[in-house]
């Protein structure tokens, strides 16, 4: 069932061919057959069949995500569900409280089935920090997923369910998304409230929908929006239908695309597969523009620096006094602080809120945070003066497919690296989104990545299931030989 | 310009961060902060930028709460996270110094 | 010892008067349950996030024009990063770039003449949680945690305890009277610290800094800060010197002990609260806050003495500040004034501590406030009466009239009938009469006392006295 289209599911659940808990438990054992994948880090069975069944109850109505079970990151906050940013120091954290997310998706009748696998605290690109291992892709099992959202890409691509929220900080949802081929839209900061998000590095935060496909992935987005008074930071826009311009033809709309995405920081492979969608646009009507844009080489800095000098402000929470992991008989305060954070956070963690405290500390906060902070700023203009001649800009979203999960994590900018093409729409907190484009020689998938205008992801979802129809890719792991 | 992390800064980080550090692994942490300085010191050669500051990308005014109150936790709430307590509070080892007080 | 000159600067504490904390919508209260007043926000739990109370931004901008401070249009908030465990989220978010207020002024009077206390800034942030240390153990109760405070600096410039003293005599009544804060040290809604360093000449640099944290209460500020300036004038009179330190002051060996030599600058790597988007303040929200401002207490005992209250009253009165506000509804009333603060700070006072009142909370409406003040300065009423029906008054509905004629009050406001009783007194008191005209004075209060006696009371003692000495001297 759960590889029928989102509306044979809904008029199955309306028409009572199939119930809710048909669905839960398709997930759940599609889960299990794929349990080596290490997609989820907690799964929420007991709770999740006593929902399914509470809806039975329920009319189905319009709502197209009635009953439908969703993969929540281990990051977001859920009520009395362990909720451990793949960290030992929240590893038995059963939170009292509900994410404003968590609360919409139950609003809407959604399904919790467990909470996915992530790098620890949302801080790597491959998974591989998580306390639990790190998960495979289903592509194949010896590559990463991706990270810090690879359980939630993971499970996606593998067909456990249809849909999955990740969080992205500096391309956490759309990096994994285009190495697991599927769906991964990162919004725009302020359209997704944070409230009971685990902050990593606050300014650039932001929960999005990772799905299979693009209509369903506007769908998600649709429930999950709208200002929240419990998030300062939250945009009071109004509610939008993300799915209104999907089918809309591509006619007339202007592309960028900036030559530094295009440069030899990229493998040739992808850069074709770019190449090709380009050519599709604009034999589709559509003008595709090479352009220049300042301080694209200079993005992972600043994310660096902002990113590193917030979490060590962030993270100084967790101290083992009012929740989470601490040790046995602390000799006194400053032993229970040390010896807490030393055993509860992993070694990317840890190296991260170390520079962070050093950049933020003395006269370094001047010299790099609110330098960051302004260049950040101009970054923002700059996308501004694009977007002032065009609708959308294009380009790959990672410079490589997924690499070998053996690879080695020796060097701590690597992970910085691999997000170099996605970061730029975080520090302008702009909505991007990556498609699945094509494969490479290793059959390992290929995204292409979409920046919108400030809260014009409807634009976005236009162009992505347009060129979704135009590629028509079989994204179906299970297909592949090879993998099974 | 290569940046040279002293074995005292390194520890002054840790100390910051409340992370302890053994003395074994005081040469690896100096050697990887010391690769991602390096990173983040080209921030230094940015010139010609904007003064004004981004604190978040999302501007607006801020939309400030009335003061009435809301829900609350009762104690036993509070405590249940809580690794150590005693009534109806939270403990810690004792806190000798007034340590840096806000 | 070798004469010094002081220099001292003060920092002030004040929880902000409002129903919810700062950042949360928790109750903001004292004295309760340990833990009861806490959400998740106030415990610092993961993916929490502040919202910003409303309230505390308008009594921040009312003590900002109370204190005559620059208001900043566009201020952010900062994170001061530091473990403790008192500080939940291990930061605290605070004010440090964009202090609210900025280059304000309190004026004291010192030794008769007026000096403006300067303020260097006044900023927004919240509370720590409250710590009680029990053996080996520390108990946290978050209660307080993230309740509003606003953070009052001095620039330098005061040179005696004295000073600091009534700085913050002048701030506490001017906090109070606005309703910015409770401002009960006893309870912690204040807190003071105290910056000391000595020098010899006015153009040396500044001397080497103490800081006295936390005390206790306005006249130990005094105290302390005159320890401070002796301790520190002892060791430079004898060639020592010493490093910048904190320092408590001691209740018991009244004197300021260490607490720990200041490292070399705490290292808080603040940087903006990236939670908490820019705050704009307009000139609109101001001048609707300037609106709420009530009169404050030097202009009060202006206005008092203006209507002939005695300076002492108006003083008194001031200090009594539900008092002071009861009084300032009468302000544009005919009555005589004198009479109604002495009836005020008198009888009426009396009786709201012996029933540990309100005056808000009794009977004594303004009408009748209005008829008791007019009979008592016609004479209808004299101060035996009013403690005679006092009770009454404070605890029935009924008006003065209906209490006197319950009372059966009949004082003799006839002067032919007074006249009679007091030939009748003179008659029968020759001696007196004639002590009175060799000049002893003793026989007059003699002769008042049997008049009083005689008429149990119910005369207008002012009266009796004019129409006595009129008899005598005929």
């Amino acid at each position: 069932m759960l590889d029928k289209s989102i509306q044979e599911i809904h008029e199955a659940l309306k028409n009572k061919m199939i119930k809710p808990i048909d669905l839960v438990e398709e997930a759940f054992d599609r889960i299990e057959k794929n349990k080596e994948l290490n997609a989820y880090i907690t799964l929420n069975k007991e709770e999740a069949i006593k929902r399914a069944k509470e809806l039975e109850n329920k009319e189905v109505g319009n709502n197209l995500l009635f009953g439908l079970p969703i993969a929540v990151k281990d990051n977001i906050i859920t009520k009395n569900l362990k909720t451990t940013c793949a960290s030992h120091i929240l590893e038995n954290f059963i939170p009292i409280y509900n994410a404003t997310v968590i609360e919409k998706i139950n609003d809407n009748d959604m399904i919790i089935i467990g909470k996915t696998n992530m790098d620890e605290f949302a801080m790597g690109s491959s998974s591989r920090t998580s306390y639990f291992g790190a998960p495979k892709n289903p592509w194949n099992k010896e590559k990463i997923s991706g990270g810090s959202s690879g359980g939630s890409a993971t499970t996606i691509a593998a067909k456990d369910v249809l849909f999955a929220l990740g969080t992205d900080t500096g391309g956490s949802i759309r990096q994994p998304a285009s190495y697991t081929g599927i769906v991964g839209m990162k919004p725009t900061y302020g359209r997704v409230s944070r409230y009971g998000l685990v902050a990593f590095a606050s300014s650039l935060d932001q929960i999005g929908p990772m799905t299979r496909n693009v209509y369903e992935n506007a769908l998600l987005l649709n429930i999950i929006t709208g200002a929240d008074e419990k998030d300062l930071t939250s945009a009071d826009k109004e509610s939008e239908d993300f799915t209104r311009l999907i089918g809309k033809d591509i006619k007339g709309m202007k592309i960028a695309l900036p030559n530094y995405f295009m440069s030899d920081i990229v493998t040739k492979e992808i850069r074709t597969e770019v190449e090709k969608a380009k050519k599709i646009l604009e034999e589709n009507g559509a003008t595709v523009d090479y352009i220049d844009m300042k301080y694209l080489d200079k993005v992972v800095i600043l994310y660096q620096i902002i990113s590193m000098g917030e979490a060590s402000s962030n993270l100084a929470r967790f101290d083992g006094i009012r929740y989470g992991y601490s040790i046995e008989n602390p000799k006194n305060i400053e032993d229970l602080y040390l010896e807490t954070r030393k055993n509860g956070f992993g070694k990317e963690v840890k190296r991260r809120i170390m520079v962070g405290s050093y950049l933020l500390s003395g006269e370094n906060a001047k010299i790099y945070y609110n330098k960051a902070l302004s260049i950040r700023d101009d970054i923002k203009k700059e996308f501004d003066k694009v977007f002032k001649n065009y609708d959308l800009i294009i380009g790959p979203t990672t410079t490589t497919t997924a690499y070998d999960l053996t690879d080695s994590m020796d060097d701590p900018s690597k992970s910085f690296m691999d997000d170099v093409l996605v970061i730029p729409v975080n520090m302008a907190g702009l909505p991007g989104l990556s498609l699945p484009i094509g494969f490479g020689k290793n059959h390992m998938p290929i995204g292409l990545h979409i920046i919108g205008n400030s809260f014009d992801e409807s634009t976005i979802y236009q162009l992505a299931s347009f060129l979704e129809k135009q590629v028509n890719l079989d994204l179906d792991p299970r297909k592949d030989d090879k993998n099974v | 310009m290569k940046n040279k992390l002293t074995k005292e800064e390194v520890l002054h980080v840790a100390h910051l961060a409340r992370i302890k550090i053994d003395e074994g692994e005081i040469e690896k942490y100096q050697i990887e902060l010391e690769k991602l300085l390096n990173d983040v010191d080209k921030i230094k050669e940015v010139e010609g930028y904007d003064e004004e500051k981004m604190i978040a990308p999302w501007t607006k005014n801020t939309i400030t709460r009335e003061d009435k109150s809301g829900e609350m936790l009762n104690p036993k709430e509070v405590l249940k996270n809580a690794p150590r307590h005693s009534g109806n509070y939270i403990e810690v080892p004792i806190v000798i110094s007034d340590g840096e007080e806000a | 010892m070798s004469n010094y000159i002081p220099t001292i600067g003060v920092e002030v504490h004040c929880e902000l008067k409002t129903n919810t904390k700062i950042f949360s919508n928790s109750v903001n209260g004292y004295g309760q349950m340990a833990n009861s007043l806490t959400n998740v926000i106030d415990l610092g739990y993961p993916g929490t996030l502040p919202t910003l109370n409303k309230e505390v931004i308008n009594l921040a901008i009312k003590a900002a024009l109370i204190l005559n401070c620059k208001i900043r249009p566009k201020m952010h908030f900062d994170r001061k990063n530091y473990f403790y465990p008192d500080n939940p989220k291990n930061y605290q978010i605070t004010q440090a770039e964009t202090p609210i207020g900025y280059d304000g002024y309190v004026e004291i009077d010192i030794d008769g003449k007026k000096k403006k206390i300067e303020i260097e800034e006044m900023h927004i942030e919240e509370d720590t949680c409250k710590s009680t240390h029990r053996g080996t153990k520390t108990l946290l109760d978050f209660n307080r945690a993230g309740v509003p405070l606003i953070e009052i600096v001095t620039k330098p410039c005061m040179e005696s305890g004295e000073e600091a003293k009534l700085y913050l005599e002048k701030l506490k009544e001017l906090l109070f009277y606005s309703d910015v804060s409770d401002c009960k040290m006893e309870e912690g809604s204040m807190r003071a610290d105290a910056n000391v360093s000595i020098r010899k000449n006015i153009s040396d640099p500044y001397g080497t800094k103490a800081e006295i944290k936390n005390i206790g209460s306005i006249s130990n500020v005094k105290l302390s800060i005159e320890k401070e300036i002796e301790r520190q004038a002892k060791l430079y009179d004898n060639g020592e010197i010493f490093l910048p330190q904190t320092r408590r002051f001691d209740d018991k060996l009244n004197d300021t002990v260490l607490m720990r030599v200041k490292e070399t600058g705490n290292d808080y790597r603040y940087f903006p609260e990236p939670d908490i988007p820019y705050v704009y303040i307009t000139e609109k929200q101001i001048a609707e806050v300037r609106k709420t401002i009530p009169m404050l207490p030097d202009e009060r005992k202006e206005k008092y003495q203006s209507l002939g209250i005695s300076e002492v009253n108006a003083k008194k009165l001031v200090q009594n500040r539900s008092l002071s506000d009861y009084l300032n509804e009468f302000l544009d009333e005919k009555i005589d004034f004198k009479t109604a603060s002495n009836l005020l700070l008198g009888d009426i006072s009396g009786y709201l501590n012996k029933n540990e009142q309100e005056i808000i909370n009794t009977h004594l409406t303004k009408e009748k406030f209005i008829e008791l003040t007019n009979n008592i300065s016609d004479g209808t009423l004299t101060s035996k009466n009013i403690k005679e029906i006092l009770d009454t008054v404070m605890e029935s509905d009924k008006n003065i009239k209906e209490i006197i004629k319950e009372t059966g009050i009949q004082n003799i406001t006839d002067s032919s009938a007074i006249t009679e009783m007091i030939k009748k007194i003179i008659k029968e008191n020759p001696c007196s009469v004639a002590d009175y005209k060799a000049g002893k004075d003793r026989a007059i209060k003699y002769l008042m006392g049997q008049i009083m006696k005689e008429s149990k009371g119910s005369l207008n003692p002012k009266m009796a006295m004019d129409i006595l000495l009129e008899e005598l001297n005929k």
